[in-house]
């Protein structure tokens, strides 16, 4: 059986147009989707079932074991965390939601260390943003900022950009111009029509030297700004100001380096200084597949994009305080819940020391480095591939994905429910 | 000799994200990759064995020339190799400092660890070696 259309599972790109083939509710071929895309698709390295840590051995157990331990955990902790959520659905994300509220503690998701940066510049200046579709048809200039989307998106320039078709544009991969800009010469730089190297930790700088040319301030720019030449700066100002519609897609380049957040406030005031002259647009590479969602759902439920604080009774957000790298490495929270994400492999060593030494309950469909911290691991199905439900793209744009395989893992929703059913009744007894 | 070490995506890190117990994804996250200048003064070969060090930790990883970065930088793709020596600081944001981390880099003749090993290492119990 031939799936057609089916969602991409693996970025923020969300790629509708795949093609998989599955025999014997195998998935045996992937057209269209890219490398990363393929691999997610044909992964078969699944836990196949419940795992609990019984000293130094691992014992397997039944899924209401399972779904009854995490149950009792977060009803028994004072301060749980609940992390990760982006590589799941947004129905699942809502019972996530509901189970902090319930238990007072702190929900975070993956964008605290990634575009969480971003939220707080947009909070502060706001996000004059597109979707794909109009960046595809009408931009005649892209600038991909401390992004790499050949390694991380892989088809962001073959959908939307450098190699796409463009409906308000002749020759698209003639009038369209690329420019990257990274402390890196990386292969998206290679394929770029200029590419300005920055020295590391020098955004702000660059940005800020931008914004004093399209200003009109030329004169006060020194000979170099960050290792990049005033002549290549008045190059860069001049090209954006004389695009129709330009769109900047800016990466971790910005939000992981020195000035974090203030590197894309200061990005977003260079574009509407721009669009004072042209029409210009920013966006986030947002890279975890539904990271963009467990911003929205968290947003909707409780009025804050990320790092949310319930042991008050009511939401409070205080990046810095409520992220989850933080809680964990002031070995704060008691109790931790990881859906949909790894942060054994991608938090920092001490954040790791503190998961060792408290219980921890993880729904992921593969073992993975979180699982050496696990008590108990359930795995469930691969959203995207054998769950299915709402994930958002990189632009805000809501898709329901489908399955394109049926296997006897539970999704992450229906583990969630039935834990937050059993943490309901505890609550009224 | 001190370098700032930057963390990011490479493909091969995201075809092996989710096989996280494979010979590959320990591999390329244990890769730290460098100007072939900066290689010659430490006496490096490519494939050769490096001590890193940062604020919180050293590790061990295995050099490898790279046309991408600049000379005292280095790349390492993420994962638990680079995360082993990243400080847990966030500044008040939530974000630590994966793109601009200080580290010292020596040559080593210890091979880098497994990713179960480095978990061990922490506290954890490895499920499938």
């Amino acid at each position: 059986m031939i799936v057609k259309d089916a969602v991409c599972p693996f970025c923020g790109c969300l790629c509708d147009d795949i093609e998989v083939e599955v025999e014997d509710d195998r998935v045996v071929a992937v057209t269209n989707a890219c490398e990363l895309g393929t691999t997610k698709f044909m992964g078969e390295k699944r836990l196949k079932g419940p795992i609990l840590r019984d000293g130094d051995e691992w014992k397997d157990i039944t899924c209401d074991e399972a779904i009854r331990y995490a149950a009792d955990m977060l009803l028994s902790a004072e301060r749980p965390l609940l992390y990760g959520w982006s590589g799941t659905h947004g129905e699942a994300q809502c019972v996530g939601v509901h189970m902090a509220e319930l238990v007072r503690g702190v929900i975070d998701n993956t964008s605290s260390v990634c575009h969480g940066p971003s939220i707080l510049a947009i909070q502060e200046v706001g996000h004059p943003g597109c979707t794909l579709g109009v960046v595809k048809n009408r931009a005649d200039l892209v600038i991909y900022w401390g992004s790499n989307p050949i390694d991380a998106h892989p088809r962001h320039l073959s959908r939307y950009t450098r190699y796409a078709e463009g409906f308000f544009l002749e020759n698209a991969f003639r009038d369209r111009k690329v420019i990257v800009v990274d402390v890196r010469k990386t292969e998206t730089a290679n394929i770029a029509d200029e590419f300005v190297r920055i020295k590391p930790g020098g955004d702000y700088a660059v940005l800020s030297a931008l914004r004093a040319i399209v200003q009109g301030k030329t004169e006060t720019i020194p000979r170099t700004v960050a290792g990049v030449t005033r002549e290549q700066l008045i190059r860069v100002a001049n090209l954006c100001k004389s695009a129709k519609f330009g769109a900047v897609y800016f990466g971790l380049g910005l939000t992981m380096t020195r000035g974090k957040y203030k590197n894309i406030r200061n990005a977003i005031e260079l574009v509407s200084e721009l669009s004072r002259h042209t029409k210009f647009t920013i966006s986030a590479m947002r890279g975890h597949y539904n990271v963009y969602g467990s911003n929205e759902v968290n947003t909707w439920m409780t009025g804050y994009p990320f790092g949310i604080d319930f042991s008050r009774g009511i939401a409070f957000y205080n990046p810095g305080e409520t992220t989850a790298v933080d809680v964990l490495a002031r070995k704060e929270c008691d109790a931790a819940l990881i859906v949909g994400s790894d942060p054994a492999a991608h938090f920092p060593r001490r954040c790791l020391e503190h998961l060792a030494d408290i219980p921890v309950v993880q729904l992921d469909p593969y073992p993975n480095a979180t699982t050496a911290f696990c008590n108990v691991q359930i795995p469930v199905a691969v959203t995207g591939i054998d769950a299915e439900g709402t994930a958002y793209r990189m632009d805000g744009v809501p898709i329901r994905t489908r399955k394109v395989l049926s296997t006897d893992y539970l999704s992450d929703r229906e583990v969630l429910s039935r834990m937050y059913a059993l943490m309901q009744e505890a609550q009224e007894r | 000799m001190t370098f700032l070490m930057i963390t990011g995506r490479t493909v091969n890190q995201g075809v092996t994200v989710e096989d996280k117990t494979s010979a590959a994804y320990a591999t390329e996250t244990s890769t730290c990759f460098m100007h072939e200048f900066d290689m010659l003064e430490l006496g490096l070969a490519d494939h050769d064995t490096v001590r890193v060090t940062g604020a919180c930790g050293e590790v061990v990883m295995r050099a490898s020339a790279s046309v991408e970065v600049e000379m005292g930088t280095v790349f390492v793709p993420y994962g638990p190799y680079a995360n082993h020596i990243v400080a847990a600081g966030t500044h008040s944001t939530g974000m630590p400092d994966f793109k601009s981390h200080e580290v010292e880099i020596e040559p080593t003749d210890e091979e880098p660890k497994r990713v179960h090993e480095l978990m061990e290492d922490l506290g954890g119990l490895a499920y499938d070696r």
